[in-house]
């Protein structure tokens, strides 16, 4: 061993350097690199308006009433626009139906306002022109067109400006007619009341009113005709308390899992086939119960157990006037089955409202069909679409795209180049709800606004002001919104003599209201009951029953092209991404498939092929597949959305396998083939199967009871034995100003995920793809987890399903806070456990100790490369880099925000004032939110209520989530 | 292989001469601002020349701005790296240790990662040169305009914002030239050329630049600041006396949360509130 000496002496004899030269060099080399290098932080402009409006505040959000575009439903709508972009949407409270609550759906439609796939101009034969050429151009081709059939197609539009704008177009081209369709129909009970009550209407459901629901395959929690509006007046009766141990009974019978069976007290599965019979059957026991005389039915069979069907009637028969049954059947006889039980229970009235009906729907699928049929056979001239897409959403589409390549005229009015533009030599580019004015009417007397937040984006226009311009009115839509509303709207409401205030008040609130005229209908005529029958075929041996349902994410797939619908799951199959098959495990098996395995499935000529998936619930010998997936360009939008910018290594991308399934639509019966490849599918949630024959563990995350146990033991959630073990060996912090806290009613919640999309949109979380949710790297703040569990009699083929918010618990002694080797994770003095990404070094220690799996660790830069769509980022929140953890902070930027306000104006903060994304989004008000400390606060007297429990309580970690356990109206 | 030791000698010195002859050296920024002290309301310190240069005193070239990569930096790491490699070859491991962490952190600063700057120095002393050479010196030194005049956003906004065109036409409308001037002053020119193009195809709003900047991660509220009677110059510095900004504090979080921690002793008599939050949140988040 050389002494240290030796060692020098060696070294400078080897190098001819000695010590003291080297770092001499050293020395002065790295003065040098500090030289060298241009320490200056990046440069920034600062670019302040020239002539900046009044009212607008840089940095301070503005709030507008509008209306929400998402579907017809025209829920209130509140845009939150900072520095002159819209970044977020809201429910708005006033408005009388939706109640304050927004949908996933209506929430992302903000991201549709930045989707750079958007036209940008309108379109002549493929080529850009100016709006004036344009309308010269369509204007003379429809001259050239006078006597010959052309049609103006539409979706349902409860829009009266616009449809005013149309009524305009129609007149200066009286050889048009109007064809209105809807892709997710609700045509057959628009035409079964036609029979029964003598009008074309749609009911307006009033679940708040409900005490007994029955529904036949309606998921009206989920998709169905008015979700938010449904889902908040469902959720009012559904809460008992210790006062009243009281709630709403719901049965729903249906062919697939769906949002509401699975929030339903007795879900019970039938096949397609059975709808009628099912339906029929409670109809033959309701008669009985009632004594009246029972309908002429025909032969009946099904396979829901007779227990349910009595249930049933006796619920109903039990709850006159205050019962409800709903069915979203195709099938006319079944709506007419469902109109004379409503009637015989004096539901009419009460609980749906046929005198100011629901406009929301008014399509008719034998228009629509006429409309195809004659197009295919040619003997239409001309074509007119405004805002609609049959070619993909219309079963017939495929031949209806050959007949518009042989038309003279084809006119789309299009916010995309999507399949039936993409066959219209004109196209106009139309504007985004968020970029136009507009007013929406979904049921008579309750009108609201829809207003810009932006001017448009693109070189687009709204489908009025185009609609106006072909019929030789060139007028901007406000001048026409308005001028509507002061010859329409003014004249029937009562609440101001000038118009100029009205008009005022209406911007401000984005609702008014009037007393609407009845509507008169006849009673009930029973001669309607006479033509019911079985219509369906019977299934021959070897075939599959076919359930084509709308998603709650996709809907009906005009937002296909949405990164954060695409990546939101389904509820209950908690798949991304894709569309898929699903089987019942007893099918699977028989047929030897696996998850994922590729599955053709066929009737006729028409067949597609996507990745089975197998579900606990589903009836055997039906298959279910989503619509809304499978358009044009959305596979390559949504596969190419995976991470860009992992610079030097090659990404693998995943592929996607999706299929349009609207040509399946009314497909009844289809053959199935499974395929040879496995397709692997992104699920969010991997764990489908229920543990113990009682499927929840001995870890009472999520806790259910029945009402007879509830009201037997109003202390709440079970037995103690979860019982917080105290506080161990921490010391115990100290909440001197507020301590936010959060209660989560699991009674309320329906697991339509509104909250999921709402804290994405606040906060700036990022789509990370599916190759990467395939690897359980999604980056969602708050999920909803899907537990299955149920009684081992009908389980696992049947088994209850029930839905739990999860989200950072916000901990006392949090597990993350003391594992972190950088102190990246703290407790604030108000209860956060506050997560420092600048502090962050990564080690995902915090993520692996946190029992309830709620943090989220940044593996990469995700994709912000595209300019239009960065516009939707929150200003307030940081954009988190790859390589740091990030979780829910109860949107502090929101308490910021309010405890900034209050300190200038010197006042305390109102219960209820701070209200995170998730919790304003939710429309079942299931999320309550404020400040413990404050004993009269809403969150306090939740924390102490008898169905309270705070989940995995027994680990000690006190959480500040609350959750009300979930109470189910069964006998135990 | 003494040859090596040369090649290593020569080659450091000529990259220094490369270095210095490229920098335009400059004198450093004398330390200006603002002195809290528990018993006397903030002393505004004398103004210092208007410094242009870095912190460290070299500017050399400004890097790439599209790639933000200063190749010379990257020479610089690519000279250490080989001279590691090298003496790691000839069984010299400390040299090469020394060599090899150092130019790995060379080409970590050269390669154009500036958002992690702020890890090694601040932006104190920035005095970009502005489009319009707007003196705060007269405005608000001479003429005594309070700071809220332009500055409205401070008190109701987080951020304080840069006043637009219309604020200062205001004034600017009648005001053309400075006294004495004989013409109309070419800097005024300027901004009534910007506010004429307000309703034109192409407008040209005035493209300040910005001096004051906070990392993205931080959020930072003017009104709340404001609002607690905290003065302006407490953190911009005697701007008053300015006639080009600069950026007077350093900004950073030692420098924040030395005020955050004052207790009602130690705070200025005139803040409403002692001290600030100091929960980490409150500003990251």
């Amino acid at each position: 061993m050389p002494s240290l000496k030796e060692k020098k002496i060696d070294t400078a004899l080897k190098t001819g350097l000695t010590r003291g030269d080297f770092l001499k060099t050293m020395g002065v080399g790295l003065a040098a690199l500090g030289g060298a290098c241009d320490w200056r932080w990046p440069h920034a402009k600062a670019v302040p308006e020239i002539d900046r409006p009044e009212g607008v505040t840089p940095g301070v959000a503005r709030w507008q009433a509008s209306t929400c575009g998402g579907c017809s439903a025209s829920c209130g709508a509140l845009v939150k626009i900072r520095d002159g972009r819209p970044i977020k949407m809201e429910g708005l409270k006033k408005h009388p139906l939706s109640q304050g609550g927004l949908c996933a759906r209506g929430q992302a439609t903000l991201l549709d306002l930045y989707d750079s796939g958007r036209l940008k101009d309108p379109l002549l034969s493929g080529k850009k022109v100016s709006w004036a050429d344009w309308d010269k151009a369509v204007v003379a081709k429809m001259k050239s067109l006078r006597g010959k059939q052309v049609r103006l197609v539409t979706q349902t539009l409860p829009n009266p400006s616009l449809n005013a704008a149309i009524a305009e177009f129609l007149n200066a081209n009286p050889s048009i007619k109007h064809v209105v369709y809807d892709p997710i129909s609700s045509s057959s009970i628009l035409d079964a009341h036609q029979k029964t009550h003598g009008k074309r209407v749609l009911p307006h459901y009033q679940f708040a009113k409900a005490k007994a629901i029955v529904g036949f395959d309606a998921d009206f929690l989920g998709t169905w005709i008015s979700p938010v509006e449904f889902a908040s007046d469902w959720a009012k009766g559904r809460v008992p308390t210790s006062g009243s141990p009281k709630m709403s009974r719901h049965i729903h019978f249906e062919p697939r899992v769906s949002l509401t069976g699975s929030n339903a007290d007795l879900r019970v599965p039938i096949k397609p086939s059975e709808e009628y019979s099912t339906v029929a059957s409670v109809a033959i026991r309701l008669a009985k119960i009632l004594g009246t005389v029972v309908p002429h039915v025909g032969e009946v069979s099904t396979t829901a157990s007779s227990e349910s069907l009595d249930q049933a009637a006796q619920i109903l028969a039990q709850h006159k006037k205050e019962g409800l049954v709903v069915s979203g059947s195709s099938d006319l006889s079944v709506q007419i089955l469902v109109n004379w039980m409503n009637s015989v229970l004096g539901n009419y009235g009460n609980t749906l409202d046929i005198q100011k009906p629901s406009l929301v729907r008014s399509g008719s699928e034998t228009g629509m069909e006429e409309f195809v049929k004659e197009a295919i056979s040619g003997r239409i001239a001309g074509v007119i679409f405004v805002e609609a897409n049959p070619v993909y959403d219309h079963p017939l589409g495929e031949e209806l795209a050959k007949a518009l390549s042989k038309m003279e005229m084809v006119v789309s009015l299009s916010n995309r180049l999507d399949e039936t533009a993409s066959h219209a030599p004109f196209v106009a580019a139309d504007s985004h709800p968020l970029e136009s004015w507009g007013d929406a009417e979904p049921v008579p007397g309750v009108i609201t606004i829809v207003q810009p937040a932006i001017r448009p984006l693109f070189n687009s226009r709204p489908a009025m002001e185009t609609l106006l311009a072909l019929a030789g009115k060139t007028q901007s839509a406000y001048d026409f919104v308005r001028a509507y509303w002061k010859s329409h709207v003014f004249p029937k409401q009562k609440s101001s003599h000038n118009f100029d205030h009205f008009w005022d008040a209406s911007l401000e609130s984005g609702v008014a209201s009037y007393e609407a005229p009845s509507l008169s209908h006849t009673s009930f005529s029973s001669a309607a009951l006479a033509e019911v029958k079985n219509s369906r075929p019977k299934v021959k041996e070897g075939d599959f029953e076919f359930v084509a349902y709308s998603p709650i994410n996709l809907y009906d797939g005009h937002q296909a092209f949405n990164p954060w619908l695409e990546e939101l799951p389904d509820p209950v199959t908690r798949v991304s991404w894709e569309n898929y098959v699903q089987f019942s495990p007893a099918d699977a098996k028989r047929l030897g498939i696996v998850e994922g395995r590729m599955v053709r499935v066929s009737s006729g000529k028409k067949s597609f092929e996507i990745p089975a998936q197998i579900q606990l619930g589903m009836p055997e010998g039906v298959v279910a597949a989503a619509l809304g997936y499978g358009r044009i360009t959305a596979d390559d939008i949504a596969a190419n959305y995976p991470i860009t910018k992992i610079k030097f290594f090659p990404v693998k991308i995943a592929t996607l396998h999706t299929a349009n399934v609207y040509p399946f639509l009314n497909s009844s019966l289809v053959s199935v083939a499974a395929g040879e490849k496995i397709h692997p599918l992104a699920k969010i949630q991997r764990y489908d199967f229920q543990r113990d024959p009682y499927l929840q563990d001995k870890r009472h995350a999520l806790r259910e009871e029945t009402l007879e146990e509830y009201a037997k033991n109003a202390s709440g959630g079970g037995s103690s034995s979860g019982a917080d073990s105290g506080d161990g060996l921490w010391d115990k912090h100290e909440y001197p100003g507020h301590k936010w806290a959060m209660s989560v009613d699991l009674n309320r919640c329906s697991g339509c995920a509104a909250c999921v999309i709402a804290c994405q949109a606040e906060n700036n979380i990022p789509t990370v793809g599916k190759s990467e949710v395939r690897k359980s790297r999604d980056m969602y703040w708050i999920r909803i987890d899907r537990y299955y569990s149920g009684s081992e009699t009908n389980a696992p083929q049947n088994p209850t399903v029930a839905f739990q918010p999860m989200t950072c618990q916000q901990c006392d002694n949090a597990p993350c806070e003391t594992v972190c080797p950088v102190a990246a994770t703290t407790h604030s003095s108000e209860g956060i456990n506050m997560q420092t990404y600048n502090r962050c070094v990564g080690t995902r220690y915090c993520e692996n100790n946190c029992p309830y799996k709620v943090r989220r660790f940044n593996w990469f830069d995700y994709d912000r490369d595209d300019a239009v769509q960065d516009l939707v980022l929150n200003p307030d929140v940081t954009v988190r880099q790859r390589g740091v953890m990030e979780k829910c902070n109860f949107c502090y930027q929101r308490i910021r925000d309010v405890e900034i306000t209050t300190q200038i104006e010197n006042r305390k903060i109102h219960d209820g004032e701070v209200q995170p994304a998730c919790v304003q989004s939710c429309p079942t008000q299931a999320l309550v939110f404020g400040d413990i400390n404050d004993s009269n606060s809403q969150v306090a007297s939740k924390a102490v209520s008898t169905r309270v429990y705070r989940a995995l309580e027994e680990l000690g970690v006190k959480p500040s989530i609350y959750y009300q356990t979930k109470v189910r109206n069964v006998k135990s | 292989m003494k040859v090596l030791g040369k090649i290593f000698k020569v080659s450091g010195l000529l990259l220094v001469v490369v270095a210095v002859s490229l920098s335009k050296a400059q004198a450093a920024p004398k330390k200006s601002g603002l002195t809290v002290s528990s018993t006397q309301s903030p002393q505004i310190s004398q103004p210092a020349p208007d410094p242009m240069s870095s912190p460290i005193g070299f500017k050399v070239k400004t890097p790439d701005e599209e790639t933000g990569i200063s190749w010379l930096g990257m020479g610089i790491a690519f000279f250490l790296i080989i001279g590691g490699i090298l003496f790691w070859a000839n069984d010299v491991q400390s040299f090469a240790g020394i060599l090899f962490v150092l130019g790995l952190f060379a080409g970590f600063l050269a390669s154009g990662q500036r958002h992690y700057y702020h890890y090694f120095a601040n932006n104190q002393g920035y005095a970009p040169q502005q489009p319009i050479s707007y003196p705060h010196v007269l405005h608000a030194g001479k003429l005594k305009i309070a700071c809220l005049y332009c500055h409205y956003n401070a008190e109701k906004s987080d951020v304080a914002s840069i006043p637009s065109v219309n604020v200062c036409m205001n004034c600017h409308s009648l005001v053309r030239s400075a006294t004495g001037d004989s013409g109309p002053n070419p800097e005024i020119s300027k901004l009534v050329k910007a506010w004429e193009s307000r309703d034109s195809n192409a407008p040209s709003p005035v493209e300040w630049e910005r001096v004051n900047k906070l990392p993205s991660f931080v959020r930072f509220s003017h009104r709340i600041h404001v609002a607690n009677g905290i003065a302006c110059q407490e953190c911009h510095g005697p701007i008053q006396t300015m006639t080009r900004v600069r950026q007077a504090s350093p900004l950073n979080m030692g420098w924040c949360v030395n005020c955050h921690r004052l207790t009602k002793k130690e705070a200025p008599a005139h803040w409403k509130h002692a001290g600030g939050p100091l929960d980490c949140i409150v500003c990251h988040h």
